[in-house]
């Protein structure tokens, strides 16, 4: 786990946001796994000429648990268009392309300098396959969120008005799942689903409940979870992802937030303007003026690239829509009294109006967002993009004349629904190593991460510096976990276990007797053999929460 | 189309009104399937049980299951696909010719009464066995009812799901999936999956004689496999794991015996609808677990020189 040799990479030009640091060219200094403040003997690597980052987090993707594995099932064609990976000595063998296979996952992952990923959405009724993928999901560092905004029991309590005892349940419930935050998918509109309804307004009821309404369980949640004082804040997946006009809802839901910290996924989705498909436009610049102003809340780009690639949310009537309109394959499992997941295969395409707005929107919100500490590089992995497509993504923040380029692609009509032609911010290497690593680090409250101070684990990132940002990021020269080298030149040469993060945060031991008759009335599975145990977190790293208030 | 629509287990118990089962015999091949999930529990939006859901049958003959149906409906023996393609027609009110539907040995009102329980069901739900995926059509007629309960999604809440059986088949399934890709019909010869059912198959593999060496866990194909694959199996170094002599293990070269998982051994095992149990065993079992022994065959063979495999492909390429 953690590397007992020293290490010290000499004369790499340091990018360390967490600490300051600009483009120094100074030693970084590693003993027993952690970042020290210089070390006598060991080896040296020569990082002349390169960049060093701290190694990248991300904040948002679906890599593990029961709805990514429904996705593998349902794409052969997808896993065998894309990369094989034969085994090595030091690897196994997989597949790669839209929903790599768990140890395929680990290693690209660490093949792009990431060391810790966040697993954003878990139903706790699974979470023993989510941390079961995740034990075989190698090098990386792995956190979960565990889905609650349409769990049964505690809309019953929020509309009952019992907010202490939802306070219980859901960090009961975190513990139960072994994970370390809270997600909202779709708040109350998973649950509608399951009478193929959505919820759409944030102030109605959900269906099949008088009281509970989106807004309540929105702002229920978020005050839970800062009640409970979890190093990350509400991970939430606001109503009405992807319809034209939704960002007013988006905008509702934010408004709702203030004196509330909270993190907005996969932003791009919830950024559109117009009144249907045919009108749709970019509204990032109203999301981003009021994002900017306003600093409880950070996000996610969720960014989209154009290609192939499959989606995977637990917002099922937004699945079911998304399949009336490709006509393609569908699949849908929804999971009792908690969430519900769909899959449907999708090709983003340069020539469709409505996927070159989504592309725009996704470079737009992070250009527009002044502060790089709170909006942070995904695609919603596998959803806008597979997580191994990023460098293309930071090519186009860094280069604004490529990005002109790619914009003469695009139909003549989707350039006037956009604002992209008229930025020309360019991010610098200070700023990617901020929405890459230290600033999801900060977002997920995990102070170890994210940096290269002295006593921070030492997840580090080695780069080729480079005029051409894509092959740059795309192939790390050295990569370094918790001390171990593991790829060189470019190659893995060792794979080691990442660890797996997780809180546990407060509550009344009582509320067992609360929630055990109602879960045999519920549920379909003994109510003993729900909570995941810790035995079954390979290398748990229980992480703090704040003082409760 | 392709995909599936379906659910975990306790969303039928809860919600579902409309059971079918199709092609299966759950009174005799899932007897608590009945009382823990589909027909009469009482759920959460079902108060009153049994009385609160009605249940279909379709079958080739009248099982024990027709019993506690409140509709059979006989189809013709290798018509199931037929009449999944009238049902589809019909939900969305597109003229079927009467032959046809004949042909499936129901009557036209029969089959528009079903289609009527369907579209006005709150929470329907289909049931499939081997009646349906192993007949005539296989894989074809999975694939049509799967697409029948999508569809049905335009008027209604609908889901399908298989009845699997075999113990934790679904498990194998489901790490098959994450470590490899797909779920079954792997072959790994290359170094790395490649996923081709009727040629990967183990069936396949032992009928051509490809394999020179099988490693059996958990299964006993002795007992089920065409009589040519058990007559390779006698053949080629054979290695059963089980708890018991089986079929399997007398033709084997060697049987270890094995403790009995979930009884004597830890583990986990996974439903029908894919939810992971954890097994707890009551007692302690002389015999090594099959992990165990998997494990230490890997490490012996670890100790050999490797073979030579491919060059592993450069990250992150487009």
């Amino acid at each position: 786990m953690t590397g007992n040799s020293k290490l010290r990479l000499r004369g790499g030009r340091v990018y360390d946001p967490a600490s300051g640091v600009n483009g120094v060219v100074q030693d970084v200094c590693i003993c027993d796994g952690k970042i020290a403040a210089d070390v006598a003997g060991g080896r040296t690597i020569d990082a002349t000429g390169m960049v060093v980052f701290p190694g990248g987090v991300d904040v948002h993707t679906h890599v593990a648990g029961a709805a990514l594995n429904f996705a593998r099932a349902m794409i052969p064609e997808d896993h065998r268009r894309h990369q094989q990976f034969a085994r090595t000595l030091n690897t196994r063998g997989g597949i790669g392309g839209s929903t790599p296979t768990t140890f395929i996952t680990g290693y690209l992952y660490a093949g792009l300098g990431y060391t810790t990923v966040n697993e954003a959405a878990m139903p706790i009724l699974s979470a023993r396959h989510t941390h079961e993928e995740l034990r075989d999901t190698p090098i990386v560092d792995k956190s979960t969120c565990v889905l609650m905004a349409n769990h049964e029991i505690l809309l019953d309590l929020i509309e009952a008005g019992e907010l202490e005892r939802a306070r219980h349940l859901v960090a009961w419930n975190i513990w139960a799942a072994k994970a370390y935050g809270v997600k909202a998918v779709n708040p109350g509109g998973v649950a509608a689903w399951k009478w193929g309804k959505d919820a759409k307004a944030l102030h109605d009821p959900v269906a099949g409940f008088d009281k509970a309404t989106p807004a309540k369980i929105i702002k229920t949640l978020a005050d839970i979870v800062d009640g409970l004082g979890l190093p990350h804040p509400i991970h939430l997946h606001c109503n009405n992802l992807g319809a034209p006009g939704n960002y007013t809802t988006t905008l509702e839901t934010m408004r709702l937030l203030e004196g509330n910290r909270a993190h907005m996924a996969h932003l791009q989705y919830h950024s559109y303007g117009g009144d249907d498909w045919f009108t749709m436009r970019s509204e990032s610049a109203r999301i981003a003026d009021y994002f900017n102003t306003h600093p409880n809340l950070t996000a996610d780009a969720g960014a989209v690239l154009f290609g192939d690639t499959v989606t995977i949310t637990a917002d099922g009537p937004w699945q079911h829509l998304l399949f009336k309109l490709t006509g393609r394959k569908w699949g849908n499992i929804d999971v009792e009294n908690e969430t519900g997941c769909g899959v449907v295969p999708y090709v983003y395409k340069e020539r469709n109006l409505v996927n070159a707005v989504q592309w725009a929107v996704g470079l737009e919100l992070l250009l527009l967002i002044d502060d790089p500490w709170r909006v942070y590089l995904t695609t919603d992995h596998p959803n806008g993009a597979a997580f191994w497509r990023y460098p293309e993504i930071i090519r186009l923040l860094m280069d604004a004349d490529f990005r002109k380029e790619q914009l003469k692609k695009l139909p003549a009509k989707a350039l006037s629904r956009i604002t992209l032609p008229e930025l020309t911010r360019e991010y610098t290497l200070f700023e990617i190593a901020i929405i890459t690593s230290a600033g999801p680090a900060r977002a997920l409250g995990l102070p170890n991460k994210g940096t290269l101070r002295v006593g921070a684990d030492a997840d580090i990132a080695v780069f080729n510096e480079s005029k051409d940002a894509f092959a740059m990021f795309s192939y790390p020269r050295y990569v370094i976990k918790a001390g171990e080298v593991v790829i060189e030149e470019g190659e893995i040469r060792k794979s080691v276990d990442g660890k797996g993060l997780l809180v546990r945060p407060q509550y009344d031991e009582s509320i067992d007797d609360f929630i055990r008759p109602k879960f045999q009335q519920y549920y379909t599975m003994a109510f003993d053999n729900y909570p995941v145990e810790l035995e079954r977190i390979e290398h748990p790293d229980l992480r703090p929460c704040q003082t409760p208030n | 189309m392709g995909g599936k629509v379906t659910c975990t287990l306790g969303e039928v118990k809860n919600r579902a009104d409309l059971i079918v089962y199709w092609g299966g015999n759950p009174a005799e091949c899932h007897p608590r399937h009945f009382t823990k999930y589909a027909l009469m529990p009482k759920g959460r939006f079902v108060p009153n049980g049994r009385k609160d859901r009605t249940m279909v049958l379709v079958d080739i003959r009248e099982t024990p299951s027709a019993k506690a149906a409140d509709i059979f409906l006989q189809v013709r023996p290798g018509k199931d696909f037929e009449l999944i393609t009238v049902l589809r027609a019909m939900i969305k009110d597109q003229p079927v010719d009467a032959a046809l539907a004949a042909d499936t040995g129901l009557s036209m009102e029969q089959i528009r009464e079903f289609v009527d329980l369907m579209k006005k069901a709150r929470f329907g739900v289909f049931f499939f066995g081997m009646g349906l995926s192993m007949t005539r059509g296989k894989h074809m007629n999975s694939a049509a009812l799967l697409t029948l309960a999508a569809e049905l999604n335009a008027f209604t809440k609908f889901v399908a799901m298989p009845m699997r059986g075999h113990g934790n088949v679904t498990g194998g399934d489901v790490i098959m999936r994450w470590t490899t890709g797909y779920p079954f019909g792997v072959n790994l010869a290359r170094g790395y999956p490649r996923f081709n059912p009727g040629e990967f198959s183990t069936i396949d593999l032992l009928l051509r004689g490809d394999a020179d060496a099988a490693l059996v866990l958990g299964a006993d194909p002795g007992a089920t496999m065409p009589q040519p694959c058990i007559d390779h199996m006698a053949r080629i170094p054979t290695i059963v794991l089980d708890p018991k002599v089986t079929h399997t293990s007398r033709i084997a070269r060697v049987h270890i015996t094995t403790a009995v998982t979930g009884i004597s051994a830890p583990g986990t095992a996974y439903r029908m609808d894919e939810i992971p149990l954890p097994l707890r065993p009551p007692l302690k079992s002389p015999y090594p677990t099959d992990e165990e022994v998997v494990r230490r065959i890997y490490e012996a063979v670890r100790k050999k020189p490797p073979l030579p495999v491919h060059a592993m492909p450069k990250l992150a390429a487009v």
